[in-house]
């Protein structure tokens, strides 16, 4: 039975003009210009507010933040190591809650959001954030992913899509494409695994406007450990004029090839449904990357079809790959 | 004899065309019988969009190889540099590549009559008012043309690189010739059109030439800092935050002092503030946080930190409200909204007159070309 | 020796194994957070702290890790918001979290571990060998060897006061022998936590505490700029640290009525007028000291000297220790393949030590004890026969012999 959203001081905003003003991570950062993921890094921290503690793993929003020993970080933050988000989200949250509990502290609720990129997400650190999504603490696990190893110059990583360039899957005289894994899917497996989390969702830290903030108030009022997973279309590695970062997160999203949509006690909600409704053809998305630029017809097609059978086809759409009625094996 | 090539670019953006002309220049300089090596400076690394990075070539025609890269390499930075290519103009406005580094002037390295070469269509007098006054003369040129801007994985091949090559035989020809340049050229590709296009490069370049003297460009006002002493900051690697801090209006909002890192713009977004209808977008939508919320309507642009994604530009609803300006035409940094509350109708009319009536965007895929055309009419004040 | 009984610094006495004493002494330092990972031979420390817990006898988090990279990042992360934070290893199990440790310390995050030694893999053998915890000698660890279950224990308390001095600053590995100490029973004399709190102060990081009362940025990344002035800062720290540990173990005897630890770095045994001693780490001074006792008994004048800190090492002391005998057997319980004469990691640290000394005794090393073989008696007292054979002149060129080896 669905608990209801209990009412803390995590008001959902309505509006822009809702926004709280003020930054918790502020100008003085090496990100690119157009970075979605220092948007991720803004608004988390906004959404969040002051009486919060981050820790970031090894990364792009590791390195290209605090940009050789400076910080654009006015929330109390500490590096952590690329595997190690979720176990810093556990030893932070466990820290605190037994310096409260034993009165060496004050009581009080406190925000533990530790990010990760998606190598360090997906890839490198996922036995740690299971240990995280285990636990009983109060945290947040962001996992941000700009669909390479960006940091270190853009390589593939278990959350590439299918057929991008990278300078681990280059497109040369006799393969074209070097890249075939399909994206992991991680949010959904975490909701699988992982019972006890009641907040699982995916978002794009601008579009829709907002939502990426709510979503990360609703996952620190609902209580226990939270994950979401946010969708950053990286000038860099994806290899697009950095002012159309918002635009090629919206294509990404209203083709379905970014599913968008939160996991709440186990019930799914789409941000965005891409069911049925007229998906923009992954063409366009595709066409606007450079690290697309070598796809023949039969690779755009080959995405083209995969993505329509997430949304049509899988019993979860855009959710879990499990299609079909439960049946009983054949003997 | 040591010849040393630094070649200035926006990071990313002209990672690849950099690297190229840096190789070539040891390739080709290999091919007249001397030693090159050629390298990036290490710490530019992780290479941002935008951000100011160098690259490095050198090259001798009578030391040993080993010698040449005792004296230059396994260094992290150049010490001098007979020729400074920069491949974007705009960087002559100061280049601070990373915290605690400061914003130098593009000349920092330059050697007495050295050169500067800059790829750009203004004059050398626009230019050279913005970089530091040096106590010895030194060159200056032109390569005429718009900063070649790509990406990654799509190059743009508008023969930037070729003629870049040209011009630096042509400014020093100790470091490579314009025959053996043309000669590589068209040996590598077959294409005689390259190697033509250096040749007009040559020429061209040789013509714009000009002295700098120590009287030209300006006192440079920016101190480099002065890092502390090992027992003079934190252990455990441990900073303050920057402090908490958020007011209305200009600068309200508290930043990192450590690193203001304007000068990674190319461009700079001008308001037009009696447009804006307040929707917040671009202030919701800034990667860097540059904008300063004035009044509840309003927002003012920090340019000491925007960096020019063009992001405010894109998202802004009304037409015309935000455009993006070649940095060039800005002398300073002061708060544009000041300015406009100030004296709002001498603000729109020097808006409208440094944006001009030509607007130069980018494709998806920057490598794939430039986008350049006609302002659709000046905008009147909405209400009229 | 006699310790004191005074019932109110010492309560019951308790048969424990190494690994329980260590589980007592983090009930009795009041750690704030455990995090859990099984692995023999030091499991049991964990298996004796969650008792505890579950009996109310300690308030701590205890976090059972997926992995030993998580299980100790996270008492890492635990200690960078002020909580005093304990974990453990042993083996394969200490270098798959290596990372961590090291990070740990270049964040000069005072985090206790107990070393449980344990051969690498492969192949997987669980017998006590000492590199595991050798391993971060150079990273700016504290690091020592306890030979006792008493030791141990004392040893966590000792251990966290001088880690979480203000000018030391550094995570420390107790470590422990496997099997022999992990797993052995002895009579243990408890503490009081009345003791305990007079001698060991509370966890402060003051100004580098994360917490929104005290917005910091921990580690932000650092190029050429900085890593050579932060690394002095922790070599400084290290060096400090023996003045730090030789204060805590006075204030340790004054506490507790011992003097046990006269000399803070290593204990001598019958070593006054020695001409020829054995020196290691662990469990093996047992044997050692028992031929010492019988070759003793035959006129020899041997000694044994048993060193407790590895990090920092006591070069001074025992230097000047070392330096007025003949002749020094080093016995390695590690290896170190490819080194310098191809002796082990302790021979290594000896002679360098030795070296600036005008007149340096001989040197001999021994290999042996590897994953878990025993080191017997006869075993200290062949290394007595070479060693002072080497005393005599009359030892063959190689420094290292492998002791006990089938060969």
């Amino acid at each position: 039975m669905a608990q209801p959203l209990p009412f803390i001081d995590y008001e959902r905003i309505r509006t822009v003009h809702d926004t709280p003003l003020e930054e918790m991570y502020t100008s003085g950062h090496r990100t690119c210009q157009g970075c979605e993921s220092a948007m991720v890094m803004r608004h988390f921290s906004k959404a969040a507010g002051p009486r919060t503690i981050a820790t970031g793993s090894t990364g792009c929003m590791y390195v290209a933040n605090t940009s050789y020993m400076t910080t654009p970080w006015i929330i109390p933050w500490m590096h952590t190591q690329l595997g190690a988000g979720g176990s810093s989200a556990v030893g932070t949250a466990a820290g605190i809650r037994a310096l409260q509990r034993k009165g060496k502290i004050p009581d009080e609720k406190i925000n533990v959001i530790a990010f990760c990129g998606d190598l360090g997400g997906g890839d490198m650190g996922l036995s740690g954030i299971s240990g995280a999504l285990q636990s009983d603490l109060d945290l947040l696990v962001i996992l941000y992913d700009n669909e390479s190893a960006a940091n270190t110059d853009i390589q593939a990583t278990g959350m590439t899509t299918y057929g991008a360039q990278t300078t681990f899957t280059p497109p040369g005289k006799k393969h074209r494409i070097m890249q075939r894994r399909w994206k992991k899917n991680v949010a959904p497996m975490l909701a699988v695994g992982h019972p006890n989390c009641r907040y699982v969702a995916t978002a794009s830290a601008t579009y829709p406007p907002l939502d990426f903030h709510n979503k990360v108030r609703k996952a620190l009022a609902i209580g226990g450990p939270t994950f979401i997973h946010t969708f950053d279309p990286c000038p860099k590695g994806w290899d697009f004029h950095p002012q159309y970062s918002r635009e090629i997160g919206e294509l990404g999203i209203k083709s379905g090839i970014f599913p968008l949509y939160e996991i709440i006690d186990g019930k799914v909600e789409y941000t965005y449904d891409a069911r049925g409704k007229q998906r923009t053809p992954v063409r366009e998305y595709l066409m606007k990357q450079g690290r697309f630029a070598h796809l023949a017809d039969e690779d755009v097609e080959y995405i083209q079809a995969h993505v329509d059978t997430m949304w049509d086809e899988w019993e979860l759409p855009g959710v879990a790959p499990f299609k079909g009625e439960l049946q009983l094996a054949k003997a | 004899m040591i010849k040393r090539v630094e070649i200035n670019y926006r990071g990313i953006f002209q990672k690849t065309l950099a690297k190229r002309i840096g190789g070539d220049i040891v390739v080709i300089a290999s091919r007249m019988g001397k030693v090159g090596f050629s390298n990036g400076r290490y710490s530019d690394s992780p290479e941002r969009n935008g951000i100011p990075c160098k690259y490095f070539a050198f090259v001798s025609p009578d030391l040993q190889e080993e010698e040449l890269e005792a004296e230059c390499g396994a260094k992290l930075d150049i010490d001098e540099a007979d020729v400074s290519v920069v491949l974007d103009d705009t960087m002559v406005k100061g280049v601070e590549p990373w915290g605690w580094h400061g914003i130098r002037p593009i000349n920092e390295k330059i050697i007495p009559n050295g050169c500067l070469l800059i790829v750009s269509r203004k004059d050398v007098g626009d230019l050279t008012k913005f970089v530091a006054r040096r106590d010895f003369t030194y060159r200056v040129t032109t390569l005429e043309g718009d900063a070649n801007l790509a990406g990654l994985w799509v190059f743009k091949d508008d023969l930037t690189h070729e003629r870049v090559l040209g011009a630096i035989s042509a400014v020093d020809p100790d470091v490579i010739s314009i025959d053996a340049v043309a000669d590589y050229l068209v040996a590598k590709t077959g294409e005689e059109r390259r190697a033509l296009a250096a040749r007009e490069a040559h020429d061209a370049v040789l013509r714009r030439m000009e002295p700098v003297t120590p009287n030209d460009g300006i006192v440079w006002p920016h101190k480099a800092p002065e890092l502390p002493k090992w027992h003079a900051f934190s252990i455990g690697a441990a900073v303050p935050a920057v402090e908490r801090g958020f007011e209305m209006g200009p600068g309200g909002q508290s930043r990192n002092a450590s690193f203001r890192r304007g000068t990674t713009k190319s461009l700079r977004p001008v308001v037009r503030f009696d447009l804006c209808i307040g929707c917040t977008l671009c202030w919701l939508d800034c990667p860097d946080e540059c904008f300063d919320p004035i009044d509840g309507k309003l927002f003012d642009v920090s340019y000491d930190y925007c960096v020019g994604c063009g992001k405010c530009a894109v998202v802004c609803p009304v037409p015309e409200c935000i455009v993006m300006v070649d940095e060039l035409r800005f002398e300073d940094n002061s708060s544009p909204w000041e300015h406009y509350r100030r004296d709002p109708a001498g603000y729109i009319a020097w808006a409208e007159e440094k944006k001009g009536r030509i607007r130069v965007s980018y494709p998806h895929v920057t490598g794939t070309g430039r986008d350049v055309r006609e302002a659709v009419g000046p905008p009147a004040k909405l209400g009229e | 020796m006699a310790v004191a009984n005074d019932p109110r610094v010492w309560d019951r006495d308790e048969l424990l194994t190494g690994c329980q004493a260590v589980s007592q002494a983090v009930r009795l330092a009041d750690v704030d957070v455990v995090a859990a990972y099984p692995i023999r031979p030091y499991t049991e420390v964990m298996d004796g702290i969650s008792k505890i817990i579950a009996d109310g006898q300690l308030d701590a988090e205890y976090i059972i890790a997926d992995s030993e990279h998580s299980q100790f990042e996270i008492v890492k992360h635990a200690s960078s918001v002020g909580a005093r934070a304990f974990a453990g290893s042993s083996g394969t199990g200490w270098m798959y979290g290596f990372e961590a440790l090291v990070v740990a310390a270049t964040d000069r995050l005072p985090v206790l571990f107990l070393v449980g030694n344990r051969a690498l893999d492969d192949p997987g053998a669980f017998g006590v060998e000492h590199n595991d915890a050798m391993a971060i000698r150079d990273m700016g660890w504290l690091l020592c060897w306890t030979s006792t279950a008493q030791e141990a224990l004392e040893h966590i308390l000792i251990g966290y006061r001088i880690a979480e001095d203000s000018r030391v600053m550094m995570p420390m590995a107790v470590a422990m022998d496997g099997a022999f100490l992990t797993h052995s029973q002895h009579m243990v004399k408890m503490p009081s936590q009345e003791a305990v709190n007079r001698f060991l102060p509370p966890y402060n990081l003051g100004a580098r505490r994360l917490h929104p009362d005290n917005p910091i940025s921990i580690a932000p990344q650092a190029n050429e700029d900085w890593v050579l002035e932060i690394r002095r800062q922790n070599w400084e720290a290290a060096r400090s640290a023996r003045q730090v540990i030789k204060d805590a173990y006075t204030e340790w005897n004054a506490v507790f009525g011992s003097d046990r630890y006269a000399s803070p770095y290593f204990d001598e045994f019958m070593t006054d007028d020695a001409d020829t001693v054995l020196i290691g780490l662990g469990t093996v001074s047992m044997p050692a000291r028992t031929a010492v006792r019988r070759l003793r008994e035959k006129g020899h004048k041997v000694g044994y000297v048993n060193l407790r800190w590895f990090r920092p090492f006591p070069t001074e002391e025992l230097r000047a220790c070392l330096g007025r005998f003949k002749a020094v057997g080093v016995i390695d319980r590690d290896f170190a393949h490819g080194s310098p004469d191809d002796g082990g990691i302790v021979l290594h640290e000896v002679r360098s030590t030795l070296y600036p000394l005008r007149e340096r005794p001989v040197v001999t090393n021994f290999i042996c004890g590897l994953g878990g073989r025993d080191i017997s008696i006869d075993d200290c007292l062949r290394m007595f026969d070479i060693t002072m054979a080497a005393r005599d002149g009359k030892h063959t060129p190689e420094v290292v012999s492998w002791l006990g080896l089938r060969e």
